[in-house]
């Protein structure tokens, strides 16, 4: 990754925490100065190296793991916004990467009850919960939204 | 990737699929604040395999499941 890759990187990933949702391509380009084309190049270079994923279609912020642009089962609350995470990872993820606290909902996908945890200094406020995941380390990005 | 009631839970969802692994919830709360808590850093790097990997190792996640490409 070279340092202009990596300083987008880092403004796209600032704005989405600011925001509390996906940057578009245009307000990346108004923050850094870039001109839109470069940065939508410069996301498809990062998209390649796992720095973040684009919608398969609309090459626009699909995610910016752990945060991710569209709602999902997964919702945070969290520093004052609301959020979706990719899986039940990342929803955790979200409360680290703010470095705040948080309340997580999701649902179980067995049974459809409501599963609501509370993240407090770093601890899950009920640990009678477990996490599954079916698709091991090693194929984690062979398909990542269905991971 | 999903957190479920209880490990009978993940069983009747399976419905006789492969599993895949589960851990406690504490254990992917700790995983999550490893694996992320500097992905708003303003000094944000990508992370080597290795490093990854060693994350992964130094929280007990280990075996094929866990292991990297």
């Amino acid at each position: 990754m070279n340092d202009g890759d990596l300083a987008l990187r880092n403004t796209t990933y600032t704005l989405f925490a600011r925001l509390g949702r996906a940057p578009t391509a245009a307000e990346i380009s108004s923050e850094t100065g870039r001109a839109e084309a470069d940065v939508r190049a410069a996301w498809e270079r990062l998209h390649e190296q796992h720095a973040l994923v684009l919608d398969a279609e609309t090459r626009e912020i699909r995610m910016a793991n752990p945060f991710s642009a569209v709602a999902t089962p997964h919702r945070v609350e969290a520093a004052g916004h609301v959020w979706y995470a990719n899986c039940g990872w990342d929803a955790f993820g979200i409360c680290a990467a703010l470095h705040a606290d948080g309340r997580i909902a999701t649902t179980c996908p067995d049974c459809g009850d409501p599963l609501v945890i509370g993240v407090h200094d770093r601890r899950p406020d009920d640990e009678s919960l477990v996490f599954h995941s079916l698709v091991d380390a090693a194929h984690w990005w062979d398909d990542i939204v269905f991971t | 990737m999903n957190l479920f009631r209880s490990e009978e839970h993940i069983a009747r969802w399976l419905a006789g699929r492969t599993p895949g692994t589960t851990i406690t919830v504490s254990k992917l709360c700790e995983l999550a604040h490893a694996w992320w808590s500097d992905r708003l850093s303003p000094g944000w790097r990508p992370r080597s395999r290795s490093e990854s990997q060693a994350i992964l190792d130094r929280l007990g996640l280990t075996g094929p499941f866990w292991r990297l490409p």
